[in-house]
């Protein structure tokens, strides 16, 4: 009997003593680590001068998601509507162009979740600039400044005062963390990160596309104009003035895609279809360009050169109506797809009608072309959008002049009047004028030779003359756009005036 | 030498034995009888304490040698409870009861089993036998209707998941309950593989007291599945079930016929400025219905073996079974689903008190299927093609064997030519089951060690030939010749997957007494479990021939990496370490209790929060079992209560990840950029946030239930109600904008609230000798609510181009209610239009939308909750009668308070247009119905947004299931020990009895799609009969 229960507890013995010792072998059975699926984390990441340059790409990506920016820049301007559809198609588009703007428009909110997103990206390098040295590190962290300086460029021209943040890549404790700093201190921060970009970057990248010396410095003037510095402006455009680009003779070439990455292009935002993008639930943000797609002709048949597109970003007739005769860039902005049916009758064409706002024009700059993308077709067009151009740098470099202290229209008139000839073919059609005539005619001719390139809203509220051109528009309210209503709300952030 | 000892020895004790009984033994004999006089043939015959034994024959008798000793004799048989029966020295008369649902029945719930008597938890049983008259292809379609408490939408498609909720929605983040089979955790996909044949019980654990022991895996309740097993000492018995079924579309949707549709069109083509499309309707005539050519009456056909039976120290059953089912869209060429099962349950005592169990089912599954479900799928292109074209293809020297249409120039195509042009199949291999060590250390304690384990492998390939779908149309990859249109390839995709998952289990039952009356179970154990995924897949394109003949990876010629044709892997890998423990207790079966304790670690939790404890606590009190208690009306009366804690882990582990990726398709967070025309640059960012705080959803689930069984105990009741409130939802919480767009953490922010109300109701009875009569009906009801979701919201279910989401997950509404405008008639004139709030576009005709939020303007900001796609309560009804040798057997099945969102109407100028259309808005005063707007091509004022136009109520009855069988008996039969043999006619979704105007109102999915009809492949009504042999 007694043996009897000395067996029983043995046995529980036993059996407590193999639980146990199972148990403690497994207590690290629900550890996890992520190399355990084979995923990369930050701890993995920038030990070689490659994990850099990948990163640096990665800073780029975003400026692809900015593909409406220039979209909003002509359609909040008086040179095109937002068509579409009908009037909830696009409709943070229809608000901007009718001037009914509310806080909740999700272009401008993915324009702001994208510029932080490459603001972002570029801290991440910032912050761990110390941790390798390599050769060509500093060419490389030229371009990490030029774009951080780019995306809040983007955004202090778009939203005023921004939250600005310069040190680290956020986290998510980071969350509400930061208020919105005054405009002249994001500008200080963009000119102090351009001229960085300046100092370190090469003036020719073996890859095109890439920063160079001359966009930081085009793009620094551009700033510079925007902040009423003229006399800096003008010093720096100079050297973009004085490098190594020419207008392209023919002003329609400028667009085609045999003209990226030209003798007159100083910036380009990429977009390509070499990788073919499919997703709709985030559909600019491939490589490929969607206004492209926003701006074709719906339903359009035949056997024209044009694809098919969703009727959005419509040139308006006063845009038309802008170009004197003799100008060609009318033909190349502007494709009047009535007159260009009937004008080409062997291309059986036929279309729908606009079916919301229609003007009957499109833009021809940035017109779909078959054969300029692939895969899911309405997103992979592969114009890049001509982010400065040697036009553009004459013409800033034309206004800074004749604005800055002590003026200089003979230089003003030079450099307009390159643009003017091309226009034109001939030199009828130079500007003698000087002073305050020859900065509307300036004025004048950055819309006509920049139309539909995005630039037409800012340089209006910018010249103080966004009330007297568009309808709708408030002074002291619309020269800004409404922060996202939902920053406002997660982060506590202060409304703009008048929304 | 050793050997040659033992040889001796057995053989002298044989000799011994037989001496033995034949110095001292008796013959006893006798018959074994049922209840109603019957004799139950092959029913174990067994002297207790020995293994002598024998079987009955035909006539149900029996004769044994037995030994002197020989006091009582064990009876058994299949059907029927084990009985003891004194020997006496007449012939005896030995009459068995059958099982019933009787008290002491025994429910298997979570590490062990319960009398049902004593269970103080909610559980919902289906028996096998309802199982078997429903003959389901998956067995989770037996719970519909029958398991109160759960909640089971049902697709359409041949072995697809259905939606299977227990007692609500508490979470978004998936709602399938946890599976056990046999004690092996599985998950509810893997139901797709086990025979509903096979099948002895499914029950159905709802609440936390007998969820608990699952912990973190338990919060979206428990199916546990007991297979078939054999029994010692029986001769095997053979079963052969056969049936044969043809299956065809309930009903079609109405649509306009070619002459309807040309005159539609006209109409909306003047009405926009633009000139008559057919300037002669005339000859049009009827056209095509494009529905009656997808859908084909397609066959379906089951068959199962199984044997099952013992010897004195084994068991077993073995079954194998063949499912063969054709669907009806598209035919059995193009969308079916074959299953071959082989089940081999084993059981063996290797010594008196170890036991070793080895159950193990090898599953192959072959399968096709067709687009759908999607504004691209088979039945949404039958619905809005062309009527006006012919079937074939009539133009001369164009490719293609069926018909373009030259008006519909995108996204809608020829259904016939889309089913020619799908290509694809499936094949699984699946193998399951159990193996189980189970050893009484001493009296009433047993430990029990186990290792189950689910290995599937599963290959798919899918071919996507050249179309051709009409000159001018977008997404045809030829031209009219036959010939690829240039930079179009055609494409094949292979992919490998393997899962394996296994569950290692070590667990004690302990059973003891305190004093005289105190009754205690208990249980204590962990539990180690890891589920593992590996793929990898490819593809190529350029197949020779543009031929499925030729689609495989080795025979395409094309590598075309940038155009998405590139090789992929994933893996992942999911552990768990859990502990558990129960004590179950009760006073001479009046007051019941019962604690459940669990700590689960899981690989997903944050660092900071490994582990998680669940608890439960219920209460029981058998009021009929009191002395007081005295009436001969009520039988039994139970009162039940219970408490407690389980969890959900279906999370992953949140860390700070990079992204090498170009593109991560749902996220938008591109990494790569293209220089120049150079091949797109590989970059790199971080992709997402961590959080080492991440832990797992909270659930808190109170029950109150009541079970009541009165007059002779034919009629029962059961009641529950719960509520659950569910914190800790993992939630993705909305963090500043400008921390950018990688992916934001996973965060336990949301809370959501569900209450509701179990019933069962039940009435078995017997009138004369020959009528049997039972029914039975259930009540499920549930209401789901959102509490909190810090401002965050998660969109999903969507449809169409532009897609449009209208379903949500949003505090204050039901988990994925709809959400767009609401409409309030039509404008009749322009001066209603001035009168309401600023709508942009709208012209007499148009809908008039419901200004909510009062501003004067109509905008996103006025849509509103259009109603919630989930019943407000559901009711199944069975009816068994027997008569003599006819059964027959009914159940209907009612969903009511379902919305239904209809996605399934392109609405583009030239597709085809729904028969309503007809009583469109003509002119002032012809109608104010908001399903009705006046009909343009230019529709300015968006009536095609989302609104409650689409919205319909979804309520159904509908007949499920009819079935009469017949019994036959015979001599012959007996002579040929055919112990059964049955044969029965069902029909299957015999009548739908719905307001519904679509196909078919069960529209299945995860929680954002359960009730999206995008063209949901509808459920077959078929027409079966059948053969049940038992021998």
């Amino acid at each position: 009997m007694q043996k009897q229960a000395n067996m029983k507890i043995i046995k529980v013995i036993v059996a407590i003593a193999v639980f146990v010792s199972i148990n403690t072998a497994c207590s690290k059975f629900v550890e996890y680590d992520p190399q355990q699926d084979y995923q990369i984390t930050a701890n993995d990441y920038l030990k070689t001068s490659d994990d850099y340059n990948k990163m640096v790409i990665g800073v780029y990506s975003p400026l692809q998601w900015l593909y409406a920016n220039p979209v909003i820049g002509d359609v909040a301007s008086d040179n095109s509507v937002s068509g579409g559809e009908n009037a909830t198609d696009v409709l943070g588009l229809q608000q901007i162009d009718d001037y009914q703007l509310t806080t909740n428009n999700s272009y401008l909110t993915e324009a702001w979740k994208s510029c932080y997103e490459g603001i972002n990206r570029a801290n991440y390098l910032h912050e761990n600039k110390a941790k390798l040295e390599f050769a060509g590190k500093d060419a490389l962290y030229g371009e990490v400044y030029f774009l951080r300086a780019y995306y809040y460029f983007e955004l202090v021209r778009m939203f005023g005062d921004v939250p600005l943040f310069t040190e680290k890549r956020l986290t998510a404790s980071d969350s509400k963390g930061f208020q919105r700093t005054a405009k002249a201190d994001v500008y200080k921060q963009i000119e102090a990160d351009l001229n960085t970009a300046i100092t370190k970057l090469p003036v020719v990248n073996v890859q095109k596309g890439r920063v160079t010396k001359y966009a930081a410095q085009a793009l620094l003037g551009k700033v510079l104009l925007y902040e009423g510095k003229y006399d800096a402006a003008a010093t720096m455009l100079e050297n973009v003035v004085n490098g190594p680009f020419q207008l392209v003779t023919n002003f329609g070439d400028v667009f085609l895609q045999s003209g990226e990455n030209g003798t007159e292009s100083v910036f380009e935002i990429q977009y390509s279809n070499i990788s073919p993008f499919y997703d709709w639930s985030n559909p600019g943000r491939g490589q490929g360009n969607l206004a492209v797609q926003m701006c074709g002709v719906r339903n359009l048949a035949g056997s024209s050169p044009y694809g098919q597109g969703w009727s959005i970003n419509l040139p308006t007739k006063n845009l038309a109506d802008a170009f004197s005769a003799g100008d060609k860039r009318k033909a190349v902005t502007i494709l009047d797809i009535e007159a260009y049916k009937t004008a080409n009758p062997a291309f059986n064409i036929t279309y729908l009608v606009a079916p919301y706002k229609n003007t009957g024009l499109y833009s021809q700059k940035y017109q779909p072309r078959k054969g300029e993308t692939s895969g899911q077709v309405e997103l992979n067009y592969t114009n890049n959008y001509r982010t400065i151009r040697y036009a553009d740098v004459l013409l800033m470099a034309a206004e800074a002049n004749n604005r800055a202290t002590t003026p200089n229209d003979t230089k003003a008139q030079l450099y307009l009047n390159k643009v003017r000839r091309r226009a034109f073919g001939d030199l009828l059609h130079d500007i003698t004028s000087t002073g305050a005539t020859l900065k509307q005619a300036i004025w004048d001719e950055r819309r006509l030779e920049l139309a539909m390139e995005g630039d037409r809203f800012f340089d209006l509220v910018r010249t103080g003359q966004a009330a007297t051109k568009i309808t709708g528009f408030k002074t002291s309210k619309n020269e800004l756009f409404p922060i996202p209503q939902q920053e406002v709300d997660i982060s506590g952030l202060t409304q703009n005036t008048g929304y | 030498m050793k050997k040659a000892l033992k040889r001796i020895n057995l053989l002298s004790l044989f000799v011994l034995l037989c001496s033995i009984s034949w110095a001292q033994g008796k013959v006893v004999s006798g018959k074994v009888l049922d209840t109603g006089g019957q004799p139950v043939s092959k029913a174990s015959v067994l002297v207790k304490g020995s293994k002598l034994g024998t079987t009955t024959d035909e006539s149900g008798s029996f004769s044994l040698n037995v030994p002197e000793t020989a006091k009582t004799l064990v009876v058994s048989s299949v059907g029927y409870t084990t009985q003891e029966f004194s020997i006496t020295n007449a012939s005896m008369k030995l009459v068995l009861e059958p099982v019933q649902a009787k008290m002491d029945e025994v429910i298997v719930v979570g590490y062990g089993t319960q009398r049902i008597t004593k269970i103080s938890g909610s559980i919902s049983a289906v028996k096998g036998a309802d199982i078997e008259k429903l003959k389901p292809v998956r067995a989770e379609d037996a719970l519909q209707g029958r398991a109160s408490g759960v909640t089971v939408v049902s697709s359409g498609s041949p072995g697809v998941k259905p939606t299977v909720l227990v007692r609500g929605i508490p979470s978004y983040t998936g709602t399938d309950p946890v599976v056990v089979v046999d004690g092996a955790i599985q998950t509810l996909d893997d139901l797709n593989s086990i025979n509903p044949a096979d099948i002895e019980s499914i029950n159905v654990l709802k609440d936390a007291a007998t969820t608990a022991i699952y912990g973190v895996k338990g919060g979206n309740g428990v199916i546990v599945v007991t297979t078939k097993t054999g029994r010692k000492s029986q001769k095997a018995e053979f079963n052969y079930n056969g049936n044969y079924a043809v299956q065809e579309v309930m009903n079609t949707i109405g649509v306009l016929n070619a002459s309807e549709y040309a005159a539609i069109v006209n109409e909306g083509s003047v009405a926009s400025g633009g000139n008559l499309i057919f300037p002669n309707i005339s000859n049009l005539g009827a056209g095509t219905n494009w529905q009656n050519q997808i859908f084909k009456q397609s066959p379906m056909q089951t068959h199962t073996i199984s044997a099952r039976g013992g010897s004195d120290n084994m068991s077993y059953f073995l079954s194998g079974g063949y499912l063969n089912q054709e669907g009806i869209v598209g035919g059995g060429d193009k969308s079916f689903f074959n299953r071959i099962n082989a089940t081999s349950n084993l059981t063996f005592d290797l010594t008196s008190k170890l036991k070793f169990i080895a159950n193990t089912s090898f599953t192959n599954i072959k399968n096709a299927g067709v687009p759908e479900n999607a504004i691209n799928s088979v039945i949404s292109n039958a619905l809005n093609f062309d009527p006006t074209v012919s079937i074939l293809n009539s133009v001369p020297g164009t490719y293609g064997k069926y018909s373009t249409s030259q008006y519909i120039l995108s996204e809608i195509i020829n259904p016939l030519t889309q089913l020619n042009d799908t290509y694809n199949k499936g094949n699984t291999n699946k193998m399951y089951g159990k193996l189980e060590l189970q050893y009484d250390l001493f009296k009433n304690l047993k430990l029990s060690s186990r290792f189950g384990y689910t290995n599937t492998d599963v290959t798919v390939k899918s071919f996507n030939p050249l179309s051709y779908y009409g000159t001018s149309h977008i997404n045809s990859t030829m031209n009219a010749d036959g010939t690829a249109k240039p930079g179009s390839h055609n494409s094949v995709y292979e992919a490998k997957t393997n899962y394996f998952n296994y569950t290692f289990e070590t667990f004690a039952n302990y059973r003891f007494k305190l004093a005289k009356d105190h009754n205690f179970e208990t249980v204590l154990g962990f539990s180690m479990a890891r589920v593992t995924g590996n793929n990898i897949s490819g593809s190529r394109q350029d197949v020779p021939f543009n031929s499925w003949n030729f689609a495989d990876i080795s025979a395409a010629t094309g590598i075309a990496t940038n155009s998405g044709l590139d090789v992929g892997s994933y893996q992942y890998e999911r552990r768990n370490l859990s502990y558990f423990a129960r004590a179950d207790y009760d006073y001479k079966e009046k007051y019941l209790a019962s604690a459940t304790l669990r700590r689960d670690g899981s690989y997903a939790f944050g660092a900071n929060n490994k582990f998680a404890n669940f608890f439960s606590g219920s209460l029981g009190w058998v009021v009929s079992n009191e002395d007081f208690f005295k009436s001969d009306f009520i039988n039994q009366l139970k009162i039940r209560g219970s408490y407690g804690i389980t969890g959900n882990e279906n999370v992953s582990p949140q860390y700070q990840r990079i992204s090498t990726l170009i593109y991560s398709y749902g996220l938008g967070q591109n990494a790569g950029y293209t220089f120049g025309n150079e091949p797109t640059s590989v970059g790199a960012t971080i992709a997402s946030f961590k959080n080492d705080d991440l832990r797992w959803e909270q659930q808190a689930q109170m029950n109150a239930g009541l079970d009541l069984r009165f007059y002779k105990n034919k009629f029962s009741f059961t009641g529950d109600y719960f509520r659950k409130d569910i914190s800790g939802l993992l939630f993705t919480p909305t963090l500043s904008l400008y921390l950018g767009t990688a992916a934001m953490p996973t965060a336990n922010i949301g809370t959501t609230q569900t209450s509701g109300i179990d019933l069962n109701f039940g009435y078995t009875d017997q009138f004369g000798k020959n009528f049997k009569f039972s029914t039975n009906i259930t009540y499920t009801q549930a209401k789901n609510l959102v509490t909190e979701t810090n401002k965050g919201l998660i969109t999903g279910g969507g449809y169409g181009i532009p897609y449009q989401t209208v379903t949500r997950f949003e505090k204050g509404y039901a988990p994925g209610y709809f959400f767009g405008y609401k409409t309030d008639g039509l404008f009749q004139n322009q001066a209603q239009i001035n009168a309401s709030a600023t709508q942009p576009g709208a012209q007499p005709g148009d809908i008039k939308y419901v200004d909510v939020n009062g501003d004067g303007k109509i905008n996103a900001d006025d849509r509103t909750n259009l109603g919630n796609p989930f019943p407000d309560f559901t009711m199944g009804w069975s009816l068994n009668l027997e008569y003599k040798g006819f059964d027959f057997t009914s159940f209907v099945y009612a969903s009511v308070g379902n919305k239904i969102y209809r996605a399934y109407e392109r609405n583009l100028a030239m597709t085809n247009k729904f028969r309503n259309v007809l009583g469109r808005w003509t002119g002032e005063g012809s109608t104010n119905d908001a399903t009705l707007p006046r009909f343009s091509f230019i529709d300015a004022n968006n009536n095609t947004r989302a609104s409650d136009r689409y919205i319909e109520d979804g309520s159904f009855i509908k007949i499920k299931n009819l079935q009469l069988g017949y019994n036959f008996s015979s001599a012959a039969l007996k002579r040929a020990k055919i112990s059964k043999l049955r044969i029965y006619a069902q029909v299957k979704n015999a009548i739908t009895l719905t307001k519904y105007t679509g196909f078919d109102p069960e529209i299945s999915g995860g929680i954002f799609d359960t009730g999206v009809d995008r063209g949901a492949y509808p459920q077959a009504r078929s027409y079966a009969v059948g053969l049940d042999l038992k021998f």
